[in-house]
């Protein structure tokens, strides 16, 4: 299949720099106590976490909640400022610009957010909605504003008559259609997808999947997808990043990453996944037992130990760095590919 | 298919009062389900499953059943007043729903909460009550159970906070056991914990199990028989693995279709349904589905299908069952990326975001 | 808990000491001058007099340092000597600051027990005639100011049926029935606006909790009603209705001051007002801190006992 963008898989990451390269990022939430208000831990929410996304290339993040998936997307959108590490755009960094410096950069980065209805003010015309963008980054207004409008709203399946309506006369998948020509009006570079999708109708939710699958391949953009479905992070991703209590624990292409998982957690997230119910079901998946510890009070060594059916020792006390885990630029942070490495495979750090 | 079944919903028709007068949201709607079965309902928002689970215990906020019968062991429950309805709920069948995190009352401890469950229907004494209690928890695989009593809500995770919603269900060993989407709110890995939980629960209690839900793996990993509904209406039914693997109406086949899974190609589209789920107020004439129907013909838009009997316990409401035999249902296939994409469909009216459960 | 309480004890100093600043500054403000009002009457008054008057009373000392030694000697809780009546500010609040209290105290009372069961009604009869009638009772409760309330009580009652509470003050040691026939109107004068809040609040709490999804579970259960309703659903709904009356504390002190005035109750409200008027400014900033202590401590009680309804809240 020789569609254009379509499927990059296991081949090298695309050449030149990356359009968002992202290091050493964390945020810690203070937790404060006393009298004083004095600082008694951090709720580590985003603990030193690396990734990059390439011009055109789709980055899904996965990961239970409270892995820290959506901070990761507010701080790359600077929606919140990061507590340390570097977030480049394009080359530039933007991890410590300020509010005014960061404004005209921000119309190459949107988001998509999972409850489009709530984030429109339900008395504006889906007009003003689309617009608003427009209007605050000075880029156009009046006519020329509403001419964009209208094309927006063609370009994602919907038509310039519903400009003049309101956001409750749309259904679920049409809102989330509006949010998209909203995010798309400032021609943004990198769209970031929170959860986009989530809430839709399985019918539905397809068709917004091919719409934003049809705009990266026409407008050449870069997704950052954020979603709990895995099949839906799969289908759409070129790469996959694996959250867990606020680490990045494996990454790498995304079927490989999903069918040839080199992390435990990924293995578990892998698992759980159900299969393709036209086979007719009757599988179970593996389940595993325990849930995810706080962000406040994170295990020592290794994330996951306390759940992992195959921890040892070092796993408690010695944080695992990622490691080489297979062609396409594949990490994985766990012990046992060190194991391998030490056994005499010629895998080298 | 069982000789006596457990729950009989006969020709079910539920309304909701609006400020624009009554809407239906469930449309004369049948099926069983069998002791110790579990019976998936499945569909998409609106099409009025949550809305029949409710019905069956009752429990519609601002609803009523407006026709059909919905049968307990014989009985007809839609004929029953309040207190013989109280009698039922909790005791013979109980009810677990979608969001844990606001389905447990937040200013009683868990092990009350348990508790009251029990002794509405049991002449036990406190201390007998909580220990009960102590053995529920510890079945739904609650770590520290005999602590935990003294828990509230907060103090529990999303996972925790269902497995109390179970043991609360389970409090009186019903006959049946309503679960409302009760893992669609939580991650992955706990889902799958919940969904094993309910099964070896249900064995062990022999509990028939309603299951509504709008996920496919869920109906293909727990479900022995399932429904289909669409716009307030049944449109296929029969043994689950049967349905899955050969459905027999083109919404269901297109439905199956449309989700991602595993081996969904990359590099073409997903086949998606065109339009959107219409509104109550706004159903189409003729087959409900017509309008976003790959297969519908002239006659899709003006007669309306009833279910045929199709061999193997199964019903479909499809005019290609009309001249007798199985249908020739096809999923769409899948188009390529570059292809035009499938309409939105045209703006909905306002949809009844102000009922509860539709 | 206790840091807790510490810090809120120590936030309410510091707003009890702002307010009095505040009202020292403003009282400086009105124009008047308490040597004039004192001697302006006495024939061939000198200015000699004059100054050695404002002397006697401190006035003399920049403001700031008036200020200052009235917040150090506040502190150890001398509020110095009335100016008008010479006797310690301390003493006369002693006297006057229990009255006040049994006043509050019955229009608090008044406020819950009729806003909580008038709310409970509308909500229970939602949208029935009596929800609305009880309804236009709350606004207007809401919008008459509480002492043209009080006002219209002893007009009507007197024309009426000829009856007005006594003028007389008694104790309830002394006279219990013409104490609390005295306190009565003004209590109830106080406590409209409260029990209307409380009642429309209620009212809305509650319809919000009967649809909540807890509540569906208790239904679920096969709960009676009654279980629903007592049980769970008004408990939850008293959440929010609660931190009302800490809010409802400070409109009833205010009140106190023209009500007081009004039916001859020689509490705190009516001592405030003649020490205003004849700018007697050692009382008004004795009540002042007075006032602001009461507020803030039962501010941080309802707060406290907030943590004993609900679980959730916790003191960090």
């Amino acid at each position: 299949m020789a569609s254009p963008a379509a499927h990059r898989e296991d081949t090298a990451p695309a050449p030149g720099p990356p359009l968002m390269e992202v290091t050493d990022l964390v945020k810690h939430f203070p937790i404060t106590r006393g009298l004083l208000r004095r600082t008694v831990g951090h709720v580590r929410a985003v603990d030193g976490v690396s990734f990059t996304i390439g011009a055109g290339e789709t980055v899904g993040l996965v990961g239970e909640s409270g892995s820290g998936k959506s901070t990761v997307a507010r701080l790359v959108l600077r929606l919140l400022d990061p507590t340390s590490g570097s977030v480049k755009f394009d080359g530039q960094e933007i991890a410590a610009l300020s509010q005014r410096e960061l404004t005209p950069l921000r119309r190459n980065m949107q988001i998509v957010f999972q409850d489009p209805v709530s984030s429109f003010d339900p008395r504006m015309t889906i007009c003003s909605v689309i617009t608003e963008p427009l209007e605050a980054q000075g880029i156009s207004s009046g006519q020329q504003a509403r001419d964009r409008a209208a094309e927006l709203l063609d370009l994602v399946g919907l038509s310039s008559r519903d400009l003049d309506k309101y956001p409750h006369q749309f259904s679920g998948g049409q809102a989330q259609r509006i949010g998209i020509a909203r995010a798309l009006a400032t021609n943004p570079r990198l769209l970031v997808c929170d959860e986009a999708v989530s809430a839709l109708d399985v019918s539905v939710q397809a068709q917004v999947l091919n719409l934003l699958r049809k705009l990266q391949v026409e407008l050449g953009l870069s997704y950052l997808f954020i979603a709990h479905d895995l099949n839906v992070v799969r289908y759409i991703s070129d790469r996959i990043c694996v959250m867990y209590l606020g680490r990045v624990v494996e990454q790498g292409p995304a079927d490989a990453v999903m069918t040839d998982p080199k992390h435990p957690y990924t293995r578990t997230l892998a698992g759980a996944i159900a299969a393709d119910p036209r086979t007719g079901g009757g599988t179970r998946r593996v389940v595993v037992r325990g849930e995810m510890p706080s962000p406040s009070n994170p295990p020592p060594g290794c994330p996951f130990h306390p759940r992992c059916p195959q921890a040892f020792d070092r796993c408690s006390t010695e944080v695992p760095a990622p490691l080489p885990a297979g062609e396409g630029g594949r990490t994985a942070s766990c012990h046992l590919l060190d194991i391998t490495a030490v056994n005499g495979k010629a895998v080298g750090r | 298919m069982h000789p006596q079944p457990l729950l009989e919903v006969d020709d079910l028709h539920v309304e909701f009062s609006t400020a624009d007068g009554p809407v239906e949201a469930v449309a004369g709607v049948s099926f069983t389900v069998g002791p110790e079965e579990t019976v998936a309902v499945v569909g998409e928002s609106g099409s009025g499953k949550s809305v029949t689970a409710l019905a069956v215990l009752k429990l519609l906020d601002g609803g009523r059943i407006s026709g059909g019968q919905v049968r307990f062991d014989g009985e007809d429950l839609a004929s029953l007043d309040n207190r013989a309805m109280r009698r039922v709920r909790g005791n013979d069948i109980a009810m677990i729903f979608q969001d844990p995190m606001t389905s447990l009352d937040p200013l009683y401890s868990i092990g009350h909460q348990i508790v009251e469950a029990l002794r509405l229907h049991r002449p036990v004494s406190k201390k007998a009550a909580r220990e009960r209690a102590v053995e529920l928890l510890e079945q739904v695989g609650m770590p520290d159970p005999r602590r935990r009593l003294a828990s509230y809500p907060h103090q529990l995770s999303g996972g925790q906070r269902q497995r109390v919603m179970i043991a609360i269900a389970l409090a009186c060993s019903p006959r049946l056991l309503i679960a409302d989407e009760p893992t669609t709110a939580l991650d992955v890995t706990i889902e799958a914990q919940i969904l094993e939980l309910l099964h070896e629960l249900q064995r062990e209690y022999r509990t028939a199990m309603l299951l509504v839900t709008h996920d496919m793996g869920v109906v293909a990993e727990i479900a022995d028989r399932v429904v289909v509904f669409y716009g307030g209406q049944v449109v296929e039914q029969g043994p689950t693995a049967q349905v899955l693997r050969d459905p027999q109406h083109p919404y269901t086949a297109a439905l199956l279709a449309a989700i991602p899974h595993p081996d969904s190609a990359k590099e073409l589209q997903l086949p998606a349904i065109p339009g959107a789920v219409p509104a109550l107020r706004d159903m189409p004439t003729g087959c409900r589905f017509n309008p976003r129907c790959a297969m519908a013909w002239d006659d899709c838009t003006r007669e309306v299908p009833p279910l045929y009997e199709l061999p193997g316990g199964r019903t479909s409401r499809c005019l290609l069952h009309r001249d007798g035999g199985g249908s020739a249902v096809v999923a769409p296939p899948a188009p390529p990326l570059t292809a035009e994409l499938a309409p939105a469909g045209p703006p909905a009216r306002a949809p009844l975001t102000t009922q509860k459960g539709i | 808990m206790i840091e807790y309480v510490v810090r809120r004890v120590l936030y309410g100093l510091l707003v009890i000491a702002l307010v009095t600043v505040f009202v020292f500054l403003t009282l400086r403000l009105i124009p008047g001058d308490v040597v004039r009002l004192q001697l302006a009457d006495a024939p061939g008054v000198t200015q000699e007099q004059l100054d050695a008057r404002a002397a006697a009373l401190g006035l003399d000392q920049p403001l700031v340092a008036q200020l200052l030694k009235f917040l150090g000697d506040a502190f150890t809780g001398d509020f110095g000597i009335s100016f008008q009546s010479q006797q310690p500010v301390t003493s006369i609040i002693a006297e006057r600051l229990p009255i006040t209290l049994q006043l509050g105290l019955m229009a608090l009372i008044i406020s819950i027990a009729l806003g909580v069961p008038l709310g409970l009604l509308a909500a229970y009869k939602q949208n029935s005639w009596l929800d609305q009638s009880l309804r236009v009772v709350s606004v207007a409760g809401l919008s008459i100011p509480n002492f043209w309330l009080g006002l219209l009580l002893v007009t009507y009652l007197a024309i009426w049926f000829a009856w007005s509470p006594p003028l007389v003050y008694r104790s309830p040691t002394e006279d219990l029935v013409s104490n609390l026939t005295q306190m009565a109107l003004p209590a109830l004068a106080l406590g409209v606006s409260g029990m209307a809040a409380i009642a429309r609040m209620l009212r809305s709490s509650l319809l919000e909790v009967m649809r909540s999804n807890f509540v569906r579970t208790v239904r679920a259960k096969g709960a009676p009603e009654r279980t629903v309703l007592l049980t769970h659903a008004v408990r939850n709904s008293l959440v929010p209705v609660f931190s009302l009356i800490g809010v409802q504390v400070g409109g009833i002190l205010g009140g106190t001051v023209i009500l007081e005035s009004i039916f001859a109750i020689p509490g705190m409200g009516s001592m405030i007002f003649q020490a205003v008027q004849m700018r007697d400014y050692p009382v008004v900033l004795g009540a002042v801190v007075v006032f602001g202590a009461v507020f803030v401590t039962v501010n941080l009680v309802v707060d406290l006992l907030y943590g004993v309804i609900d679980p959730r809240i916790r003191y960090a």
